[in-house]
């Protein structure tokens, strides 16, 4: 369905120097700073796939998404979504892909948003059956009728947002782009988008790219994720996998009543475990003590067991590694790389 | 073509809506330029009556009356700015939604422009042109306006908005290169109402001037139109000058299309 092959853009600015004295020097100066934002990229997603494009900010993300639009036109490789290629024909690439820039709006400001849609309608060709069908749907999943005639400049962000994503899905596209589609949503909205997007994937098999910064949009609605990091593929595969590659780690903290037994105790030869694998914390104020440990090297039951014999223990929690956490160290390490 | 049509329409008729829905900027603006037509009518009409002559620049007292409130209506009719639509789009960034419909950006913009020529036509176009009709008829005991140089008029109304839309959208590309604008379109709209005759007729102006004026698209904007619904073209220059505008619209067309593909392939969308 979606085919990149070594895709790149190079931005290309006029240089700005510091201060006054160095914006008069930049009237003069013809100097131009080259930045790569995309760098030889390469992906194939198939039909009906969910993917997880996920980078920190400036990582190009948005750039990618713009290639595979149309928008932007690519430095250098090509992309090609349904067996075209946006760059060369950019209208009838349209026809087949549905947009939500989470910080824009295709919708008309200034009118209702029932005059947004009849004109999507018309531009899109859409005949008056599909129009109705795809309406149902759209009112069900996202509940459009309560702000149906309203003006879209009085819509709350919630509201909009459901407004936009209806509004890109109505002539069906095979592709759904969605950058950042839950930006600044509260989490109740943040649920129903989340929802439609799956009904919507489920039932049309609509193939979605999405960029997000909240992990929970990957968590509930990715099987697999696309990782870049300032320009640079970094990480391409399952979710699960990735949990189990970066994931291993646990957190157990413990509430105990007597902390002061425990600073002198060598956890590494009690659990024998190797030092890299193992990491304790005391809290005293609090009363916590805390193990991150390898869960792949060191039993759970083994540190509760150990701690016990010192110490009564009133509360335990154990804690999984968070995906966050996971793509936190990803792209730690990323940084580390270079 | 009726496709075309239904997909293109709905910009010109949403436009339309837009503007009605903020009328009260829109009435204040129409007064203060119609103000502006009213202080240019008692400026000529104070120096015809200093003047030695009964013609000045070839136009007579009565004439030039036609020609201030003409020029105010079809200035009003054919210099819509999709320039200002089109930075704001660059610099904002908004450009982007734009560019994922399956639309023509460009047709777009100039059907959202044919909207305010309507929108502009019934108020006040209509009202001022029959005011002036029935002011020359009852006051200045003049013949009334013909009905052949009305639809010549007209059909010259519609090729000057089609030269004014793409030679601003020509002009708004600018956008793309400094990401402002605002600065370059007031010296423009300076510029150009002289260039267009809007402030003053051509025939004011020195021969020499006057021919350099005929290979400039500018003259073709406001000043043909208004000449030929004051009559003043034979039937073979009448050919001639709606001719001309005609190859105005095509070249400007050509060179809007090239300058648009150099410039969508060094787009920069900034933010987001």
């Amino acid at each position: 369905m979606i085919q990149v092959e070594h895709i790149s853009k190079e931005f290309v600015s006029p240089k700005k120097y510091p201060g006054l004295k160095g914006a008069i020097k930049g009237l003069f100066s013809n100097e131009k700073v080259r930045k790569t934002a995309v760098d030889d990229i390469s992906f194939h997603i198939s039909e009906g796939e969910i993917v997880g494009y996920i980078g920190s900010n400036g990582a190009g993300k948005s750039t990618t998404i713009k290639m595979m639009t149309g928008i932007l036109t690519p430095t250098s490789g090509q992309c090609l979504i349904n067996g075209i290629d946006p760059s060369k024909n950019r209208m009838e690439n349209a026809q087949n892909i549905g947009v939500v820039f989470g910080q824009r709006t295709q919708l008309w400001w200034d009118l209702p948003l029932s005059e947004s849609f009849t004109i999507l309608k018309e531009i899109y060709n859409v005949s008056d059956e599909d129009y109705k069908d795809r309406m149902d749907f759209l009112n069900e999943v996202l509940d459009l009728p309560e702000f149906f005639d309203r003006p879209v400049r009085t819509l709350s962000l919630g509201q909009r947002m459901r407004a936009d994503l209806g509004a890109a899905l109505i002539h069906n596209p095979k592709v759904l782009y969605l950058d950042e589609p839950t930006i600044g949503l509260d989490i109740v909205v943040k649920d129903k988008i989340r929802d439609a997007i799956r009904q919507i994937n489920e039932q049309y098999r609509t193939t979605v790219i999405l960029t997000t910064h909240d992990i929970g949009d990957i968590e509930e609605l990715c099987s697999r994720i696309i990782i870049i990091d300032e320009g640079k593929k970094i990480y391409d595969g399952g979710l699960a996998e990735l949990k189990d590659t970066y994931g291993t780690s646990r957190r157990v903290t413990m509430e105990v009543r007597q902390p002061e037994l425990f600073r002198k105790i060598d956890w590494e030869e009690k659990l024998h475990a190797d030092e890299s694998s193992i990491e304790t914390e005391l809290d005293d104020e609090k009363n916590l003590f805390s193990v991150s440990f390898d869960k792949n090297r060191i039993q759970v039951s083994d540190i509760i067991s150990s701690v016990m014999q010192i110490s009564d223990v009133r509360d335990i929690q154990i804690q999984e590694t968070e995906l966050s956490e996971i793509v936190k160290a990803i792209y730690r390490h990323a940084l580390k790389g270079r | 073509m009726k496709k075309f049509l239904r997909t293109y329409l709905p910009f010109a008729s949403n436009e339309l809506k837009r503007n009605m829905a903020y009328k009260g900027a829109f009435y204040l603006f129409t007064l203060c330029s119609l103000f502006g037509s009213f202080i240019q009518y008692y400026l000529w009409m104070a120096i015809y009556g200093s003047a030695q002559g009964a013609k000045l620049g070839s136009l007579t007292r009565e004439e030039m009356v036609v020609y201030v409130f003409m020029s105010y209506v079809t200035s009003s009719l054919t210099m819509i700015s999709v320039s200002r639509e089109l930075g704001r789009d660059v610099v904002k960034g908004s450009v982007a939604m734009n560019l994922i419909k399956p639309i023509d950006y460009r047709l777009s913009l100039i059907a959202k422009g044919m909207g305010t020529v309507v929108y502009h036509f019934l108020i006040p176009g209509i009202f001022v042109w029959i005011g002036l009709e029935l002011y020359k008829v009852f006051i200045l005991h003049l013949p009334a306006v013909s009905a052949g140089n009305i639809l010549w008029y007209l059909i010259s109304v519609f090729f000057s908005f089609l030269i004014y839309v793409l030679f601003d959208f020509c002009f708004g590309m600018i956008a793309f290169f400094t990401t402002y604008i605002f600065g370059m379109q007031m010296a423009k709209d300076a510029l150009l109402s002289f260039l267009t005759g809007q402030l003053i007729p051509l025939s004011f102006f020195p021969g020499i001037i006057q021919r350099l004026f005929d290979f400039l698209p500018f003259s073709s904007m406001v000043y043909t139109p208004v000449m030929i619904y004051l009559g003043r073209y034979r039937p073979s220059e009448l050919c001639f000058v709606l001719g001309r505008q005609l190859v105005w619209v095509v070249l400007l067309y050509l060179l809007g299309s090239l300058l648009w593909k150099q410039v969508t392939k060094r787009l920069v969308v900034l933010g987001g």
